[in-house]
């Protein structure tokens, strides 16, 4: 699927899972790339490099094959279309195990060894933390797609960037007015004991006040609790809807046992697809989530009234209509995330074409191109909705979704505003020296 | 202090965790025990004389095992030059595939089936070959410099080494990384098979050939010794059978077989909620293997540790009960055989669904080792199915498959101390006694074994 470049072979029907691989320069390989389309207008043959930090192994190995695939069908489609400012991208992958330390390492890597253009992909929040310094050092612009916070924090630094999936304080505080409005004023709020829950903790009672709404009991479950039962008497009676954050293996035995404890005649509940990414909704267990509601990134089932964008988006990564692998209906995929490794790429593809970029010199150029971008339109390049981004914190913020679990499927019941989510920005990137 | 999101995602053993797990654990406890008590019950030789039997198949002679090995060799070489400059994806370059997928995994099944492949696999054989009957020492049994205090000790420290920089090193599934240690690994071992002899290298020091001659022993295939002038017949035997002519394994032997499982139980255990809470480290919030590797390093000494005591305990009360004269050493060395079918079912349970999935990244891999766009044997655009081990069904298969090879594993295991119990204590009441002790580590091994593959874990 890959030529002796490392380009994808466009020949092919069917998309591979073999990206982009590995980069000898390129000059050579393209006239002889079969169904390459001619960059003869382009300066510079020469491929845009991208290194992706993959969590090909680790914890986030679930997440980080779906992210691969999604990269690959990015990439396609962008040379497939003509490529960067002309030029063919190549995708290097390294991967980081998950593992902050060996991020940074694969970062540096990117810079020095693979002398990759940009950096991208990145999703576990403790990995982005542990690699930004880097990114930062070796003055290489690196696009996270972790919806962490800490992008838009301005804790990291002016070379880390989130344009393509918006992070979970804007996530939280949009599900507030549709929480307060359709599932209850009184909300209990249970969460893992650690700083994922904390988010949740932190964030979302401001945000249903503001909406006439309270927070009536935070119950934090610690880490490693495999059974809940106990927990269950702390919720208040008087409770109109819970809002679940757990995540981790237990998920399924704390659904199953809130189900027991409640038997038919429960509270709303409302939780996050975080809990339940990469895994089917109608697993044993989980029938108590039936009639609930999920927040969803960008929804795993196709909806009736999906647009032409989020069609050829799904054809494109290869996901079927209850948002599992085509040809593989287990292979349950991460959709409330992934979308954003698509959405990120057509970012940088926009920023480097603004600034023009020719190679690692024109880095600076590169992001101070993606900070003056300000709004992205719902099209084939943002099939998840439109967006806006401020350059200032370096961080998107867009639409997202509230689904019905209904007859074991996610239903797409709302869709929030892009103000819903917006908040005073706690900083300014563009004031740091380049 | 940052925000950090978790993405620990529900996973599937979040579907084994709403198993009645329990029950297995119960029941796989009591079959072991029941083994025990059938053995103890039946005439001594039962087992003796079921275990002599040969189905004979045909004979073959050593004359390809140059050539195999020549070939391996040369496949190995290709590899490194993949894993040098192949893809940088892990799961896309053949080397790691290869090393921790089809040799660590699929290889010593396939020994522990069909026995020593190693033998006409290795890689280091051939070129041994060709080189020595150059310089003019060609004889594969030489004499040898390696003093004889040093046992097969040297074998337990490079086992040791290879089983960190699995478990706990960074990063070995970098292929740039595992090349480099790999290839200094070939040539570390070919140098010494050179000044040190083919056969005394091999069996004394190199761990993969000592781990997986150890693995063929269970193997239902058997090959009688190539005489001078006569190929070597191949039968078919029962599994262990081979172990009832076992000799009694030296000190490093013993240590090296209880290695060789206390590595791979502490795979498992170090991912546990149960350990990493030890520790205090949220698995929700799994720091990554860099920033464990001090309690890594800590608990794969730790498990072989008390494996050790634990085995050597059960060994010491067996000789008390059955008030055996015979030394610990022997008694130990060939009691120590039974832990051959434990470990090599826990290898394959434990590995089960890597190989199920890394298995395919590896066909696909193979097609296009140096990531050119070849397609060398029409695979290298294969879809890999990671559902194959995903949802609650495959979960239920999975684990009923897990705990049937551990269940099993270890109720061979009561069967071979048994017989080689027979071997210590001809008197059969004395030899049921002697076993007590160690009976009872089999059981607490299969409880803890089926516990491992039920409890949670991160990622």
């Amino acid at each position: 699927m890959t030529d002796k470049n490392g380009f994808f072979d466009l020949s092919k029907s069917t998309l591979s899972r073999r990206t982009a691989l590995k980069g000898l320069a390129a000059g050579a390989g393209l006239a002889v790339a079969p169904g390459f389309i001619r960059y003869s207008q382009a300066q510079s043959s020469a491929p845009v490099k991208i290194g992706f930090q993959s969590h090909r192994t680790g914890i986030g190995a679930a997440y980080g094959r779906w992210y691969e695939k999604t990269t690959a069908a990015a990439v396609k489609a962008i040379n497939d279309a003509g490529g960067i400012n002309g030029r063919p991208v190549e995708v290097v992958i390294e991967d980081d195990g998950t593992d902050p330390a060996r991020g940074a390492e694969v970062v540096g890597k990117f810079a020095t060894q693979h002398k990759t253009d940009i950096v991208f992909g990145t999703l576990f929040s403790h990995v982005v933390i542990g690699s930004a310094p880097a990114a930062g050092e070796a003055k290489i612009p690196y696009f996270v797609v972790s919806e962490g916070h800490h992008v838009a924090s301005t804790k990291l630094n002016r070379y880390v960037f989130q344009p393509g999936i918006t992070d979970v304080k804007s996530q939280i505080q949009s599900m507030a007015p549709w929480i307060a409005a359709n599932a209850g004023k009184k909300v209990t709020q249970i969460f893992p004991d650690f700083a994922f829950g904390y988010d949740h903790r932190d964030y979302l009672p401001p945000a249903l006040k503001a909406q006439g709404a309270d927070v009536i009991a935070q119950i934090a479950i610690p880490p490693t609790e495999s059974s809940f039962t106990k927990y269950f008497p702390q919720i208040p009676a008087e409770t109109e809807v819970i809002y679940h954050v757990m995540v981790g293996p237990a998920v399924l035995t704390f659904v199953k046992e809130l189900g027991e404890f409640y038997g038919s005649n429960r509270p709303q509940l409302f939780g996050f697809m975080d809990s339940l990414e990469a895994t089917d909704i109608n697993s044993p267990g989980l029938e108590f989530l039936d009639g609930s509601h999920f927040w969803e990134g960008s929804p795993r089932y196709a909806q009736p009234d999906d647009s032409a964008a989020q069609k050829a988006y799904r054809a494109a990564v290869g996901i079927d209509d209850n948002g599992a692998a085509v040809g593989d209906p287990k292979d349950v995929s991460t959709a409330s995330h992934m979308f954003g490794c698509w959405e990120t790429l057509y970012v940088v593809k926009k920023a480097m074409e603004d600034a023009g970029y020719k190679g690692p010199e024109d880095r600076a150029k590169l992001v101070e191109a993606t900070e003056a971008l300000t709004e992205f339109a719902e099209g084939p390049e943002h099939p998840q909705g439109p967006k806006t981004f401020n350059g200032k914190i370096h961080q998107c913020f867009g639409i997202q979704n509230i689904s019905k679990v209904e007859g074991g499927k996610l239903k797409v019941v709302h869709k929030t505003k892009i103000e819903d989510g917006l908040y005073e920005p706690e900083g300014d990137y563009t004031t740091q020296a380049l | 202090m940052l925000p950090t999101p978790a993405f620990a995602h529900a996973s599937d053993r979040g579907h084994v965790l709403l198993l009645p797990t329990g029950y297995y654990v119960a029941g796989g406890a009591l079959a072991v025990a029941a083994s025990f008590l059938v053995l103890a019950l039946l005439p001594p030789d039962t087992l003796d004389r079921f275990w002599r039997r040969r189905l004979p198949l045909f004979a073959f002679g050593n004359s390809f095992r140059t050539i195999t090995s020549l070939i391996s060799f040369a496949g190995f070489a290709i590899l490194i030059a993949a894993g040098l400059s192949g893809s940088r994806d892990p799961l896309s370059n053949p080397l790691p595939l290869v090393i921790w997928t089809l040799l660590w995994v699929g290889l010593a099944m396939l020994q522990g089936l069909l026995g020593d492949l190693w033998s006409w696999l290795n890689p280091w054989y051939g070129p041994w070959r060709i080189i020595s009957r150059l310089i003019g020492r060609e004889d594969e049994a030489q004499e040898t410099r390696l003093p004889a205090w040093l046992g097969c000790w040297p074998a337990v420290i490079l086992f040791f080494a290879y089983a960190w920089f699995e478990l706990i090193d960074p990063a070995p599934d970098d292929p740039a990384r595992l090349a480099f240690a790999a290839g200094f690994y070939w040539l570390l071992t070919f140098i010494a098979m050179l000044v040190f002899g083919y056969r005394a290298w091999s069996r004394r020091c190199e761990f993969l050939t000592v781990f997986f001659a150890m693995v063929a022993r269970f193997a239902i295939l058997e090959r009688n010794k190539v005489e001078r002038d006569e190929d070597g017949r191949l039968n078919v035997c029962w599994p262990g059978a081979k172990l009832r002519a076992a000799e009694p394994l030296s000190a490093g032997g013993i240590a090296f077989l209880l290695l060789a499982l206390s590595s791979v139980s502490f795979d498992g255990l170090s991912k546990t909620f149960f350990w990493l809470d030890l520790f205090g480290i949220n698995p929700l919030e799994y720091p990554g293997r860099t920033a464990l590797i001090g309690v890594g390093s800590f608990g794969l000494v730790l498990t072989f540790v008390l494996l050790a005591v634990a085995f050597l305990l059960a060994v010491v009360l067996g000789q008390r009960l059955a008030a055996s004269r015979r030394s610990l050493g022997e008694a130990a060395g060939l009691l120590v055989w039974s832990i051959v079918p434990i470990a090599l079912a826990y290898h394959i349970a434990h590995y089960l669904t890597a190989l199920l999935v890394d298995g395919q990244y590896a066909v696909a891999a193979l097609s296009d080792p140096f990531a050119l766009g070849w397609n060398l044997f029409g695979t290298a655009g294969m879809q890999i199915e990671a559902g194959i081990v995903a949802g609650a069904d495959s979960a239920w298969w999975l684990w009923n498959l897990q705990a049937g090879i551990i269940i099993a594993g270890h109720m061979l295991a009561v069967l071979v101390a048994h017989g080689l119990a027979w071997r210590l204590h001809p008197v059969p009441s004395r030899a049921a006694l002697s076993q007590l002790p160690l009976t009872v580590l089999m059981i607490a091994y299969t409880v803890f074994g089926l516990w491992l593959l039920a409890t949670p874990t991160a990622g």
